[in-house]
């Protein structure tokens, strides 16, 4: 397998997380590509930015990738707290609607605004990298960073008031927990990680555009989600990383793969309706290593 | 004064076309409490439907280059035929993407999925057939109408004014139906508690065809006029359209007919009313007053406030 269709699974596998995130809460957001797309954005305009003022380097300083990534989940995580205060009120459909709009507003103003690259986008974003390996790596540092913390997320006192909300946020706000406070901390994570992805994504992809982030992409980073199986991390990363190798190694069936991937999505929920990871598979597991693997076990039955 | 009257036409026609998408959600949502995603694909299909009857020719990129039908019906005809091939589709979208999971008990949210994958399929299914091209139904297929008339001092195009007047046509029609008739109080019954209706004796399954049936026709009718009034932007051009009804859905109330209406006119003129500089713009409108609606009226203008569960 090549390096950069790896890259681009472990990117998949991350957006599949931070679509995940929110839900564990039971919050549908498909907010993911908006916060995606600020971060890549934000790289594309200062590492272009930047290489024109120190001259071009033959390689971009990787440092310069870590701090574009940390004002990248400063403002992700910003934007993520004053949206959030406002939409998460909202419920079930609504708040995908709501989270929809905000995903086209950022669009459409980005293709606006000649300075963010308007419809023609931003070429030319320096590599930090000579070779796809170091983004696959790099990448998978990633990955693996937000899936230690989503596996934390699955045991500590935050992850299981994140459960108790998913299952009945009423009855959770009767047990002392702060909803709306645990609601804004999965969605603020959800953000960072979707703006994080935006900068390796747009260095990896060297252009950059308002399109990358867009409603498909809402639907296809939802669908990592639902075909993986949302009861635990490990869902949305196989998702992630299936789906995106799929339309890829679908290449050689030609103008079919885009229809083979809509036959996928419509019948993947039909035969596994809890996704690939699912409670039962994971008692399977449970059983069979007797270890608490994926999920604390208080967890693993109940849909 | 000529330039209010067109700018009034231009939001009421295209606010005209946003209700009617609406609608179609709204008639699948309210019996099922989803949104169906695949709607702006039958939106795009009744189009491409209504273009084939009216005699057109595919073009080059497709497998089906070059083919044309041997009819070339009358636009007044071939509207219907393609509202009634739109429904077929919606009917088997619900047979394919809808009925399984509810015979599951599935999540509700898995629908949304299932609908988009039958949505990615049919657009993608149009783009292998004939390609990604435009095409434009041409306003001769409008046989003895002329292209303009003079109205109140001004030209105004005939197109707006039959996309208005079906429209209109069609949304008292479907008002009358759900409030007069006994299947329309059937379908009302579902809408509120589909067990209930059940056991009332009225067949929640048939209800719900129906009403994909009719959210099908609405949409293959409101991709047919588009396709005369603008163009056929595509195979994707009908995604644009399914996103701007879903605002629509929001500021009118989910599940609201007379809302969906309102909220189909009010983006509609506001969106005729977005001066040329800023036209870049013209496209977010919709979900400017879809993000201050949710904030501060969640149930829409026209929706009801349903209590919650304690």
């Amino acid at each position: 397998m090549d390096a950069s269709l790896l890259t681009q699974m472990l990117i998949g596998a991350l957006l599949g997380l931070s679509v995940y995130l929110p839900l564990r809460c039971g919050q549908l957001s498909l907010a993911t590509p908006g916060f995606y797309a600020i971060g890549g954005t934000l790289a594309a305009l200062l590492s272009t930015r930047v290489n024109a003022l120190g001259g071009s380097e033959a390689t971009y300083p990787i440092h310069s990738v870590l701090l574009e990534m940390a004002l990248a989940a400063l403002l992700c995580g910003l934007l993520a707290v004053g949206v959030g205060a406002l939409v998460l009120r909202l419920r079930g459909v609504y708040l995908a609607i709501a989270t929809i709009a905000l995903v086209e507003i950022l669009r459409v103003s980005t293709l606006n605004q000649d300075a963010l690259g308007g419809a023609v986008g931003i070429f030319g974003i320096p590599q930090p990298f000579n070779e796809p390996g170091g983004y696959a790596v790099f990448t998978l540092l990633l990955l693996a960073g937000t899936c230690w913390l989503c596996d934390r997320l699955e045991r500590n006192r935050l992850g299981r008031a994140m459960a108790a909300i998913r299952d009945d946020e009423l009855a959770a706000a009767c047990q002392g927990i702060d909803t709306e406070r645990t609601k804004l901390v999965a969605f603020v994570l959800s953000a960072v990680v979707a703006g994080l992805v935006g900068v390796i994504s747009a260095h990896f992809l060297n252009s950059w555009n308002a399109r990358l982030g867009n409603f498909d992409a809402s639907i296809t980073t939802l669908a990592f989600v639902v075909f993986g199986g949302s009861r635990t991390w490990a869902g949305p990363v196989l998702g992630g990383l299936v789906l995106t190798a799929l339309p890829e190694l679908l290449r050689p069936i030609g103008d079919l793969r885009l229809i083979v991937f809509g036959l996928v999505i419509l019948v993947g929920p039909l035969l596994l309706p809890q996704g690939l990871i699912n409670p039962a598979l994971i008692n399977w597991i449970q059983r069979r290593l007797g270890s608490r693997w994926l999920l604390p076990s208080d967890q693993g039955g109940a849909p | 004064m000529s330039d209010l009257i067109q700018l009034l036409l231009n939001g009421l026609s295209t606010g005209a076309v946003y209700a009617l998408f609406a609608l179609g959600y709204t008639l699948v949502f309210s019996v099922l409490g989803v949104i169906n995603f695949a709607h702006g694909a039958v939106f795009t299909l009744g189009a491409y439907f209504t273009f084939f009857l009216i005699g057109g020719a595919a073009g080059a990129n497709g497998l089906l280059a070059g083919f044309q039908l041997p009819v070339a019906l009358p636009f007044a005809l071939a509207l219907p035929l393609a509202g009634l091939a739109s429904a077929a589709v919606a009917l088997g979208i619900e047979r394919i993407a809808f009925r399984p999971l509810r015979e599951h008990g599935a999540d509700p949210l898995l629908a949304l999925i299932t609908s988009l994958g039958a949505g990615v399929v049919l657009v993608n299914l149009i783009q292998l057939l004939v390609g990604a091209e435009s095409y434009a139904i041409p306003t001769s297929a409008m046989r003895d109408l002329p292209a303009a008339i003079r109205l109140w001092g001004g030209q105004v195009r005939t197109v707006q004014l039959v996309l208005l007047g079906v429209a209109a046509v069609l949304l008292v029609a479907l008002s009358l139906w759900i409030d007069g008739s006994r299947s329309g109080k059937a379908l009302r019954a579902v809408a509120e508690d589909a067990t209930t209706a059940q056991l009332l004796g009225i067949p929640s399954g048939r209800m719900i065809q129906i009403a994909f049936g009719l959210s099908g026709f609405l949409a293959g009718i409101a991709g047919g006029l588009v396709g005369l009034s603008v163009s056929i932007a595509g195979p994707y051009f009908g995604i644009g359209y399914g996103l701007k009804g879903l605002g629509v859905l929001v500021l009118g109330g989910l599940g609201s007919i007379s809302g969906a209406v309102l909220g189909g006119l009010i983006i509609g003129l506001a969106e005729a009313c977005v001066p040329a500089e800023l036209s870049g713009y013209r496209d977010v409108v919709a979900y400017g007053f879809l993000f201050v609606v949710l904030l501060l009226r969640p149930q829409g203008l026209l929706g009801k406030v349903l209590p919650t569960k304690v």
